[in-house]
């Protein structure tokens, strides 16, 4: 009895999939496919418009990261006008960008996907939720939804808007920071460095420690990784060098304006969503699940694997105990929640750190730009992966073609062979209950996309 | 081929209606489809109400002001003016032939002049195709 | 028993949700008062029981429904017709879902050519995947496709206007927006006089950072195309203007100031009007980057 199961919509994730689940004659798994349904066309409607405008046009491209679509934009458009942003300015983007990283981590976890590990993955969906999280933990619930606020409140109190931002402008930032401002900012990111810290422990004491078994093996497949470091290997989220890890761990460095050498799309009939695999590794592209070829994985546990150490004291101690305890690279599926967290902690450090920095308040946010002629590729980590906007203007500085690789693309191949291991591990026979399909979306969910 | 385009002619009160109105009185001739609408000033006409007549199956529309410099309102057909400009670049862009859209200013004493600009607008119009499909707005 | 509420999100970026979620304490005051039935985001609830059902959309029943994002393929329309079928209050939320939004964009070039540009240069050819797609010929608003009790625009609307629009929808009360541009809340400096020449974005605008945006002058003046008076206001409450806090122009995020408006010829116009030169500006048709459906986006058409 061949026959299909479908999970639609695939929910608590940050946009629209689909898994089918194709099983043979005996009932066994044979195929499992994560279908994404969502084509807007960015790379298409961006084109003949003034390349100053575009920031504010891509940031629409996700309404839970804009800051980084908007910021790798401006980057690129810096790169075809040929302007480098005044210091200042260059400070301010990062400091937004890495603020952003918050409320999205905050959310990932506690929203999303701690339902599953609080609540269990099994049991009456109309409970295993953020709403049932509020009844059962309703001063942690509160929290949670008080930090994320303030993340966002930080934000949009300096910039003036946190969801779809506008301050990011070709040559630096529309505004400058004031002393004040900077004050306010600087106890605000105490109080939220406060909540990582507590709450990578309560993760780790309450919700990982259950959870054991789950973390190193639900759709965990063998992969290499893809992320940014800077400074003597060290993790970054806003710039640095991309750096490519095989599956055997060795590494390669390269500048984002490479990314062509070594990565490659393809489009599969089943998926609007591109693939993306690594070329340089000169193995071509397979799903095959017993022996995949050119796959690699982006986010927050590939980067926690390629980065070396971590510059701020927080979370590098907790890398050392991730590392101590699951190695690297570690390739548990789960353990992006854990590496989440990590980053979180990262995020609140660096925080701090552009705030102490006292340029960070010099008034020259903006040097002018002259529309040109030219190509300008810009890249940041997104939460959801390596970010890369990839624009080239015309003489009068108007697009004439854009390419888009967002975080999540890197992640739709690896993501289809964890969703076919989580089923395959699960499914036999035919018998398929609410709970193991639930599963099947947390493998999904890890990679929060 | 459209015989008898459907104009519509927005006529300001004090210079280009009264010319229509001494048109009718002399018998003057001109096309039975032009559809007159009398407004205070040429300059009070929005582009959107251009697009609207045009989206609602009008061939062709007039915005008929008084000479420049003799604007009841001082200044009005001045704003006119300027607003024609705009009406002139956005109308390819909706899909319109600029054919379909004339200025034009004519003072009260001169009704022959009318019927021959309204006489020349159809015969413009009737050498394009057909009005392009009727579109519905949002709002109406 | 507590009122039902329904979430969906269709042609969309999720930013609107983000937005309800962003309300802090009024979120969770609001969790208490009313039982969510259906938010793909949030909870499990699913289209179909998991045996098949290939295309049919379930949802459950619901007093209030709020839809975010355009419509742009057939998935969006069975889902938007089965929560039109179920909840008695249907909300369009947010400019995409009110007026097409960033995503109409496209409906400047026809369906097949958009597919091309962002299928084109992959490997594996150019063959575009069309049993997930099934894309319609181009991006509508979702009162272009099903009748709507109450609009909420913005990209993303503001927070507090959300939870304010739910709790007046609760309490059975009617729910209006002011129909005021953003210039009502704007506190800058305004002259009447404004320069002659628009220009592009390419420098930041003049003013003070010690001083308040009060004490700046209106960006419209300063040159820059600042879509304030034909856009719909409420950002920033009763603020200042959320972009102009940034020291930036506005550009018509929350769609024009009344349903029907043509944020296009409006400003055009306002710009004609004032005597400001409307031929300056580089890419005129992205005064409609935020309404671009109820047909107001369309390809370029051949003269014949």
């Amino acid at each position: 009895m061949n026959q299909v199961i479908s999970i639609h919509p695939v929910t608590r994730i940050e946009g629209h999939a689909r898994i089918d689940i194709h099983l043979d004659e005996s009932g066994q798994v044979c195929d499992a496919r994560v279908g994404i349904a969502a084509l807007r066309g960015f790379e298409q409607f961006v084109v003949g418009r003034p390349a100053e405008e575009i920031p504010r046009i891509v940031n629409r491209i996700c309404g839970i990261c804009p800051w980084m679509h908007h910021l790798a934009a401006v980057k690129a458009i810096d790169g075809c006008f040929g302007v480098r942003p005044a210091p200042a300015g260059h400070l301010l983007r990062e400091l937004c960008q890495v603020l952003a990283h918050i409320h999205d981590k905050i959310l990932h976890f506690f929203f999303l996907a701690a339902p599953d590990f609080v609540l269990g993955p099994g049991g009456d969906y109309a409970v295993r939720n953020i709403m049932g999280l509020v009844r059962q933990e309703p001063e942690l619930a509160a929290q949670v939804v008080r930090m994320r606020q303030l993340a966002q409140m930080m934000l949009e109190r300096f910039a003036g808007k946190a969801i779809h931002p506008v301050a990011g402008v070709a040559g630096g930032f529309a505004k400058p920071m004031r002393e004040e401002e900077r004050q306010g900012l600087l106890a605000d990111s105490r109080v939220l460095l406060d909540f990582a810290s507590y709450a990578l422990d309560y993760a780790k004491n309450k919700v990982f420690s259950r959870f054991c078994d789950a973390l190193q093996s639900l759709g965990t497949i063998t992969t290499g990784f893809l992320g940014t470091v800077g400074h003597q290997g060290a993790l970054r989220l806003y710039d640095g060098s991309l750096r490519l890890m095989h599956p055997d761990g060795t590494t390669v460095d390269f500048p984002a304006n490479e990314y062509e050498r070594y990565l490659a799309e393809q489009v599969e009939p089943w998926s609007s969503a591109k693939m993306v695999y690594a070329r340089s590794w000169g193995e071509g592209f397979s799903l095959d699940p017993d022996a995949p070829r050119g796959v690699y994985r982006v986010n927050t546990l590939a980067r926690i694997n390629v980065c070396d150490r971590i510059a701020t004291p927080r979370a590098q101690a907790e890398l050392e105990e991730f590392r101590g305890r699951f190695g690297r690279p570690a390739q548990g599926t789960l353990l992006y929640h854990w590496a989440r967290l990590i980053e979180l902690v990262y995020a609140c450090e660096r925080t701090l750190e552009l705030l102490a920095d006292e340029r960070i308040t010099d008034p020259a946010v903006r040097v002018p730009a002259t529309p040109r002629a030219g190509r300008g590729i810009g890249h940041v980590e997104a939460p959801r992966g390596t970010l890369i906007h990839d624009y080239s203007t015309d003489d009068n500085g108007c697009i004439t073609r854009a390419n888009l690789i967002v975080g999540t693309t890197h992640n739709i191949a690896p993501m289809n062979l964890s969703v076919r291991q989580a089923a395959a591990s699960l499914i036999s026979a035919g018998a398929v209950d609410d709970e193991m399909l639930n599963r099947i979306e947390m493998a999904v969910r890890a990679y929060d996309p | 081929m459209n015989p008898q385009p459907k104009i519509i002619a927005f006529c300001c009160n004090w210079c280009s209606y009264a010319a229509a109105d001494l048109a009718g009185i002399s018998r003057l001739q001109y096309p039975g489809s032009i559809r007159i609408i009398r407004v205070m000033c040429s300059g009070m006409v929005h582009p959107e109400m251009v697009l609207h007549a045009l989206n609602r199956g009008a061939d062709g529309v007039m915005i008929i002001g008084c000479p420049l410099g003799e604007c009841h309102y001082i200044k009005g057909n001045e704003m006119a003016l300027a607003r024609s400009e705009v009406i002139a670049d956005t109308l390819e862009d909706q899909g319109f032939e600029s054919e379909r859209f004339q200025v034009a200013w004519v003072s009260s004493a001169e009704p022959e002049r009318l019927a021959e600009i309204f006489r020349e607008m159809s015969g413009r119009l009737a050498a394009l195709r057909g009005a392009p499909q009727v579109e519905t707005i949002a709002g109406d | 028993m507590r009122p039902r509420l329904s979430f969906e999100w269709l042609h969309a970026c999720s930013g609107c949700e983000i937005a309800l979620l962003n309300s802090g304490e009024l979120l969770l005051d609001l969790l208490d008062r009313v039982e969510i039935v259906h938010f793909p985001l949030l909870m499990d609830h699913k289209y179909t029981s998991r045996a098949g059902g290939e295309g049919e959309v379930h949802l459950p029943e619901a007093e209030i429904g709020l839809v975010s994002g355009g419509v742009a393929s057939e998935e969006h329309q069975a889902v938007l017709r089965a929560m039109r079928a179920s909840c008695r209050t249907l909300v369009s939320l947010g400019t995409c879902a009110t007026h097409g939004g960033i995503p109409a964009l496209r409906n400047q070039w026809p369906i097949a050519a958009a597919l091309k540009t962002v299928f084109a240069g992959s490997e594996g050819g150019t063959a575009i995947p069309d049993t997930i797609l099934a894309p319609l010929d181009r991006v509508y608003s979702i009162d272009e496709q099903v009748a709507v009790d109450v609009s909420l625009p913005g990209c993303p609307p503001r927070s507090e206007s959300i939870i304010e629009m739910i709790a007046a929808l609760l309490a059975g009360e009617p729910f209006h927006l002011p129909c005021k541009s953003v210039c009502e809340t704007c506190p800058t400096i305004r002259t009447g006089k404004g320069q002659q020449k628009v220009r592009r974005f390419l420098a930041n605008a003049e003013y003070d950072p010690e001083k308040t945006v009060a004490e700046m002058r209106c960006l419209l003046e300063q040159g820059l195309l600042c879509m304030g008076p034909v856009t719909a206001g409420g950002c920033g409450g009763k603020d200042a203007p959320l972009c102009i806090r940034a020291r930036v122009p506005c550009r018509g995020c929350f769609g024009p100031v009344r349903q029907g408006g043509n944020q296009l010829l409006d400003m055009l116009n306002a710009l004609a009007s004032n005597g400001m030169g409307h031929r300056d500006i580089v890419d005129r048709r992205s005064l409609l980057r935020f309404s671009g459906a109820h047909g107001l986006l369309k390809p370029l058409r051949e003269r014949k």
